[in-house]
């Protein structure tokens, strides 16, 4: 088997900082955790005591999974979700990467990529 | 599992209440019944934290959408977006990083479509529209809906079957198609 070389640093994306990292602000923004925002949760160590939300959340993301999926899986509102995802930020159990085009649209070349994988589909 | 993270491309799935938002991203997407939902107060707009929710009326805004992976570091996500715009905060968050939208349009209620379309239009978030054919394809001519809605010749218009899924995939390809066309014009 060829190893996969690629990590999960590897990304276009952009990486979000822990709060206290970037603004000294508790709570978080819309704009921080974008719904096709990804989360991964970083490999603890030892096993911690967390509150049951805080686990089921950390249960799906063992690989990349957005925003809007892990809220889909949890049954957390978006709202709360944000909450949480900043806190386990803080903590260093997770890394978010946000999507590369949530701030730029596709290049001509990247659109027609899109458009010949939707093709093929 | 893979551990590359992908970059996600974010289409919306707009159209007034039953034009068939959730049957068409069904149709389409790789993974059944996703759903996402926030809680949405009077002061709503602006407030992110939780603190006094509990005093305030809310309701919830719910949301279907789907995945689709078009490669191991791109996926799509299609947004059911609900209800009209004026209504809620969603639409705007939707709105920001959006790759375009279709339109959902049904030929008994084109005067839902309205709000929609101001609203792509008045943030620059490229659209089409597609007429969902609910009572087979004859009943309906995209050129009386192009007119009705006013729009313009270059602005696709087309007809689709929201529960097919082959149907669904014309309506992504000449959605981005549409973007392409208009980052080529350098619009
Ligand atoms: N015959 C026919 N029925 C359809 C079509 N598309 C949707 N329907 C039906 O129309 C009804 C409404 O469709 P939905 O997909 O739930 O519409 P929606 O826009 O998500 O509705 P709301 O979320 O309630 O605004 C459902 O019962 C669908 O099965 C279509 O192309 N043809
Ligand atoms: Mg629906």
């Amino acid at each position: 088997m060829v190893e996969d070389k690629e990590t999960a640093s590897d990304t276009r994306g952009r990486l979000i900082r822990p709060y206290f990292l970037t603004r000294g602000r508790t709570r978080p923004s819309r704009t921080d955790f974008a719904m096709t925002s990804q989360v991964v949760a970083t490999p603890q160590p030892e096993p911690v005591e967390l509150g049951p939300e805080y686990q089921s959340i950390l249960q799906k993301c063992a690989g990349p999974v957005s925003v809007a999926e892990i809220s889909s899986h949890t049954h957390l509102p978006l709202g709360v979700l944000r909450v949480l995802l900043a806190d386990l930020l803080d903590q260093g159990r997770i890394v978010v990467y946000e999507s590369m085009w949530q701030r730029e649209r596709p290049d001509t070349g990247t659109l027609s990529t899109i458009l010949d994988r939707l093709r093929a589909l | 599992m893979s551990d590359i993270v992908p970059d996600s491309l974010k289409i919306l799935v707009a159209g007034g209440f039953g034009a068939g938002k959730t049957t068409l991203v069904a149709a389409l997407s790789e993974v059944e019944s996703l759903h996402t939902e926030e809680l949405m107060t009077n002061e709503s707009v602006g407030v992110d934290s939780l603190d006094g929710v509990e005093n305030k009326a809310t309701t919830t805004v719910a949301l279907d959408f789907g995945r689709l992976t078009l490669d191991e570091r791109t996926v799509v996500y299609m947004f059911g977006t609900p209800g009209q715009p004026r209504f809620s905060f969603m639409w705007e968050e939707l709105a920001e990083g959006a790759l375009g939208a279709v339109v959902l349009a049904d030929t008994r209620r084109l005067v839902d479509s309205f709000e929609v379309i101001d609203f792509f239009e008045r943030r620059s978030v490229p659209f089409i529209v597609a007429v969902n054919c609910f009572d087979g394809y004859r009943s309906h001519d995209p050129a009386d809906v192009r007119i009705a809605l006013d729009l313009d010749s270059d602005l696709p218009v087309m007809l689709c079957d929201a529960r097919e899924r082959e149907s669904v995939k014309e309506v992504m390809v000449e959605l981005v198609s549409h973007v392409l066309q208009l980052e080529l014009s350098g619009q």
